[in-house]
């Protein structure tokens, strides 16, 4: 990581995020994404990596189940917290915009 | 009532000399005085005091925890119950189903009195975070109680209930406990399910109980683990009495006490306690010898890639269209995605979530959370080692004693070098607990960490058990009248 991170830097990693920030926030995280970049980075200074190893976070222990269907929830009960619903649907807003700007 | 002791508690409702529903009245009128402790986001009045009389038709049985209240963190959903992980996108969220463990404490006939405060979605080391307003420490009302679980351990310290519920991703139990004088475990990853807790770091995170002492904290245990069908990362294991080898001499036991957890880092106080400690059990036969262990002090980067990467993942189901918090009159999806997490999420959140996005974007993954996983995988290793010689692990919980709740945020590392003794855990998926020992300056406690070998919490707790009884602290906060 370079010692600053750049505006247009902050603005992609934002927009990694799905996440807007202002114009006026910009310098702000300049600053505190860059201190959290660089203590991360610190790893790269940590020998022994195996890039080969196969790496699964747990695999003692875990169990199975089978594959059978079971009950399923209600769909009236799931809808009552989607901010916008029609029938036995959620809404979304437009997804592919004619021409306009997403 | 509550200040009674279980057995106590026990025999009372057994004969018909109190009712459940005594203690739950008794529980919301601590609450309702504790009230600027703000250790609640959400009580759950009607219905506690419903199910208390319905458990009047009930036979009490053997059944311990019977009709006892208890307190849940707002990460674990509750069915018709308001969870909002503390965070204004899931403000006015009402789960449809219970997680398992909810489930459990259900069948066991406790009473489920209120969902308590934390940081936004568990990411913190003060609770400060929270939408709601930080939780405040029952020994000193201008210093933290800690976190992520703040408000689990400030009402279990302020004595308002004998039970709680709370999460450790990387310290979230064993931090605030020790901050706040009380008993906290992280069981091992997978003994108790997932299923139903909302997910920060998934391969880290585990529900535990945190309690006044250690006998209650094995009983609490108890009755939450086992493997979930619905978590396939619960562990296949029997279930078993964690409270059997409460009680049990420690003479032969052998402890472990790694040198980078008695370095400087630490308070002088702080070492000066576990010092303390360590003489008490020598006194009484166990041997504790000063070791060295590889990569303690790379934990925080490990945890800061695992940790940020997992939640960027796992908070990227909080778009605004199935539930929770979403802007009026979006223009079209990616307006209505970028502008909800802008409003929903707070400052600590969107950073976490921001880094982690970038840690696994591209060949970023490989070269920071591969190698975080590969590092990790090591770490677990050398845990293993130690456990080959060692029964058991011991060194502070905390590196100072809670701190002021107007000490500055800006510092974006300083809540996870909170965490630095308590990550090592978490990375190795162990079993770890927090014990209170003694006092600070001020007054403050101090609490010992106990880390055990995967899926071995009783030998933890007949040493916490041990341990307590020695040392034989009053670990109640009301008797200094400057508190609650």
């Amino acid at each position: 990581m370079k010692n600053k991170l750049t505006k247009e830097e902050v603005l992609h990693v934002a927009h990694l995020a799905r996440i807007k920030i202002d114009e006026g926030e910009i310098e702000k995280y300049q600053i505190e994404l860059e201190k959290l970049l660089n203590d991360v980075d610190k790893i790269k200074e940590v020998e022994g990596y195996d890039e080969e190893k196969m790496i699964a976070p747990w695999t003692k222990n875990t169990i199975t189940r089978e594959d059978k269907s079971g009950e399923m929830l209600n769909p009236k009960e799931v809808l009552k917290n989607a901010p916008r619903h029609s029938g036995n649907y959620i809404e979304v807003p437009i997804v592919i915009s004619d021409g306009e700007e997403a | 009532m509550l200040d009674k002791s279980i057995q106590e508690i026990h025999e009372a409702l057994k004969n018909k000399m109190i009712k459940p529903i005594d203690l739950v009245e008794e529980a919301f009128d601590r609450i309702e005085k504790n009230k600027e402790l703000n250790a609640y986001i959400t009580l759950n009045k009607e219905e506690a005091i419903k199910r208390a009389k319905e458990l009047e038709n009930k036979e009490v049985g053997n059944n311990l925890l019977f009709g006892l209240p208890i307190a849940v963190k707002d990460n674990i959903i509750t069915k018709n119950l308001k969870t909002t992980c503390a965070s204004h996108i899931l403000e006015n969220f009402i789960p449809i189903y219970n997680a398992t463990v909810i489930e459990k404490i259900n069948d066991n006939d406790m009473i489920i009195i209120g969902k308590t405060n934390m940081d936004e979605f568990a990411m913190g080391s003060s609770s400060r975070t929270s939408y709601f307003g930080a939780p405040k420490n029952p020994w000193n009302k201008e210093k933290i109680s800690g976190g992520s679980s703040g408000g689990s351990a400030t009402t279990i310290a302020a004595k308002d209930v004998l039970f709680a519920l709370g999460t450790d991703t990387g310290g979230s139990i064993r931090q605030p406990a020790s901050y706040t004088g009380i008993v906290g475990m992280k069981p091992t990853y997978g003994r108790v399910s997932r299923y139903g807790l909302v997910a920060f770091a998934s391969s880290l995170d585990q529900i535990g109980p945190m309690t006044r002492n250690v006998y209650e904290n094995a009983l609490l245990l108890n009755i939450i683990t086992g493997a979930d069908e619905k978590d396939l990362t619960s562990a296949d294991k029997e279930s078993e009495d964690f409270t059997r080898l409460i009680g049990k001499d420690i003479k032969g036991m052998k402890i472990a006490l790694p040198n980078y957890f008695m370095s400087d880092i630490v308070t002088k106080e702080i070492r000066t306690e576990v010092e303390k400690a360590k003489k008490i059990l020598e006194e009484n036969g166990a041997t504790v010898d000063y070791i060295d262990m590889k990569y303690l002090d790379k934990v925080v980067i490990l945890y800061q890639i695992i940790s940020m990467g997992e939640a960027s993942s796992n908070l990227a189901r909080f778009d605004g269209i199935r539930y929770g918090y979403s802007i009026e009159n979006p223009k079209n999806i990616e307006d209505l995605y970028l502008e909800t997490r802008k409003n929903g999420f707070g400052k600590e959140v969107k950073r976490r979530i921001m880094v982690g996005s970038y840690l696994l974007s591209g060949e970023n993954a490989k070269i920071y959370y591969n190698k975080a996983l590969s590092i990790r995988d090591d770490i677990k290793k050398e845990f293993d080692k130690v456990f080959k010689n060692y029964d058991l692990i011991i060194g502070p919980t905390t590196t100072t004693t809670a701190y002021d709740l107007t000490d500055s945020m800006d510092d974006p590392s300083k809540s996870f070098m909170d965490d630095v003794l308590v990550i090592p855990v978490n990375m190795a998926g162990l079993p770890g607990l927090s014990l209170p020992i003694g006092f600070g300056k001020n007054h403050m406690p101090i609490g010992l960490h106990i880390i055990g070998n995967s899926f071995d919490e009783s030998t933890i707790y007949q040493l916490a058990s041990f341990l307590e009884k020695q040392v034989n602290l009053d670990l109640d906060p009301r008797k200094d009248d400057k508190n609650v």
